[in-house]
């Protein structure tokens, strides 16, 4: 029944969910000055970001160089005091819905239970209930989170917390996921499992993802494609085609290539002072 | 909690409070105390009895007071709390107001509003509210400034309303602040109303104790009181019955 087909379809554009595949950004002279007059903080840019659709970006840089800004900038959530933003073509105005936002604290609702949490999305958006809990079950079960339906943020170990952060910020199916240092939290033993977790869902979806990050390990083993800042205001000095083959190991020392894309983003860093290794 | 804790937390401080009174009626009789200065347990419990219909109906009428006073106070104090804390501009131009208020002795006003409103239910209401309203007030502002910045990035990035943001992050977050303020000012609530009876009343519990003390009779200010602890502890005891129902994430504090 192409009618009920074309309902479907228009109700889910209204709420603001996406029938394609992965959105598009492109950004043209990003600038973010915090506060004005003498008092004013540069934070970033200009830069030129451009994210294709469905790929996995990541922003690579030391703390304060303007990554979470860009991020802020990106999902229209902080307007950009120069410079221009489009998110499939459609020029960036005010906060955009067709996103799922992941933060490095889970920024979980203390109040509601796991899967609570996920459903505030079918809540605010007025989304179906049932397809909706079925999309959460099906992320529950990708993400190892079966049977911790109905516990409290408190009663989640980290690494559980983050994962139903992820699973919040896929289960309406936007068509860009932003996520800022979503590990940067964790041991490194679960920061391997739930990239590789992140991983298989990115294959299945292909999302736009644009991931921000200071872990080299994480930059190099998730992205097509590392955009390497430095602060401050941040600035992308360099962009790394990351061509390894997918699903990538636990171990990325498998690659040679790994060692070599790692050790032009620590040259880099060092070559600006970042790090001072004698 | 199994029954046999249950039990006991219940049992101990019973027993505790039973030996109390004992240790009171010995006293009382040991030294010969008079009645007209203080009664022993035995003489105020059977007066409740025996003035039982009586105290039930001025209780009731003092608790009616407490509630309309408290819901009165509250709720204008959260929704001003939510106002101070979430515009700049109403924390400019109230708080500074309410900081002032709020140092003023309010049950002061009493007379006063006696003067203006005359013998009737309306500046009990007036006066249990605006004592109420204080403690709430502050307790809301911090409650919804305690909501994480991060949570509006959220609640902005899946177009959530100004209703939703309210319902879904910032009333639950502000909730258990929010709460410990209604707990303090319930028994607050239940002093006010008393005394302003005492000034102004041809009924309620505080008319009961006053007209006692003209009689001199003891035992009934006694049995008075009784009635109205009860009440203190029975409203606190509902306002925390509400919070457990309303804020069930909140239990793992008490477990």
């Amino acid at each position: 029944m192409p009618g009920v087909e074309h309902h479907a379809v228009s109700r889910r554009l209204r709420a603001g969910m996406s029938t394609s595949t992965g959105a598009s950004i492109h950004g043209r002279g990003i600038t973010k000055v915090f506060g004005n007059g003498p008092e004013a903080h540069h934070a970033l840019g200009p830069i030129d970001l451009n994210v294709a659709s469905g790929e996995f970006v990541s922003l690579i840089g030391p703390s304060g160089c303007g990554k979470s800004t860009t991020m802020l900038l990106v999902a229209g959530l902080e307007p950009a005091t120069e410079g221009t933003i489009e998110i499939d073509g459609q020029p960036l105005t005010s906060a955009i819905s067709e996103v799922g936002i992941v933060f490095q604290d889970h920024l979980l609702l203390e109040f509601r239970t796991a899967i609570r949490n996920v459903m505030l999305q079918q809540e605010i958006r007025g989304l179906d209930k049932r397809a909706l809990r079925e999309q959460a079950d099906r992320l529950f079960a990708k993400l190892g989170l079966t049977g911790a339906e109905h516990r409290y943020p408190w009663q989640l170990s980290g690494g559980m917390r983050q994962r139903v952060s992820i699973a919040r910020a896929l289960v309406h199916e936007p068509s860009m996921l932003l996520m800022d240092e979503p590990f940067g939290a964790l041991d490194a033993i679960t920061r391997t499992q739930i990239r590789h977790d992140l991983e298989m869902l990115w294959l299945e979806t292909k999302k736009t993802v644009l991931f921000i990050t200071h872990s080299i390990e994480e930059a190099v083993g998730l992205s097509d494609r590392v955009l390497v800042m430095s602060g401050s205001p941040g600035t992308i000095i360099d962009e790394i085609q990351i061509d390894l083959p997918r699903p990538r190991p636990a171990h990325l020392g498998e690659y040679p290539d790994f060692a070599r894309y790692a050790q032009r983003i620590y040259a880099t860093f060092e070559s600006l002072g970042i790090y001072k290794f004698k | 909690m199994t029954i046999a804790a249950a039990v006991k937390r219940i049992i101990e401080p019973a027993l505790w409070f039973a030996g109390l009174l004992l240790l009171w009626e010995v006293l009382v009789w040991a030294f010969e105390i008079r009645t007209f200065i203080l009664p022993a347990p035995s003489q105020f419990l059977v007066r409740i009895y025996d003035d039982f219909d009586r105290l039930l109906l001025q209780g009731a009428i003092t608790t009616k007071l407490i509630i309309y006073g408290f819901v009165a106070g509250a709720l204008p104090g959260v929704v001003l709390g939510y106002l101070i804390a979430r515009f700049p501009l109403c924390e400019r131009l109230i708080y500074p107001l309410v900081v002032f208020v709020q140092g003023l002795p309010k049950i002061t006003l009493a007379p006063l509003l006696l003067v203006w409103f005359g013998f009737s239910d309306f500046p009990k209401i007036l006066l249990t509210s605006l004592i109420t309203f204080f403690p709430v007030l502050v307790d809301s502002v911090a409650g919804f400034k305690s909501v994480d910045y991060r949570h509006y990035y959220l609640s902005r990035s899946t177009g959530a309303s100004w209703w939703q943001t309210f319902r879904l992050f910032e009333l639950p977050s502000a909730a258990p602040n929010i709460f410990s303020g209604l707990k303090i000012t319930i028994v607050i609530a239940v002093t006010v109303v008393i005394v302003v009876e005492w000034l102004n009343s041809n009924n309620g519990l505080g008319y009961v104790v006053l007209r006692a003390m003209d009689a001199n009779d003891t035992p009934l200010i006694f049995a008075a009181l009784v009635v109205a602890s009860t009440i203190g502890v029975l409203l606190n005891f509902g306002v925390i019955m509400m919070e457990r129902f309303l804020l069930p994430w909140r239990r793992r504090e008490s477990s």
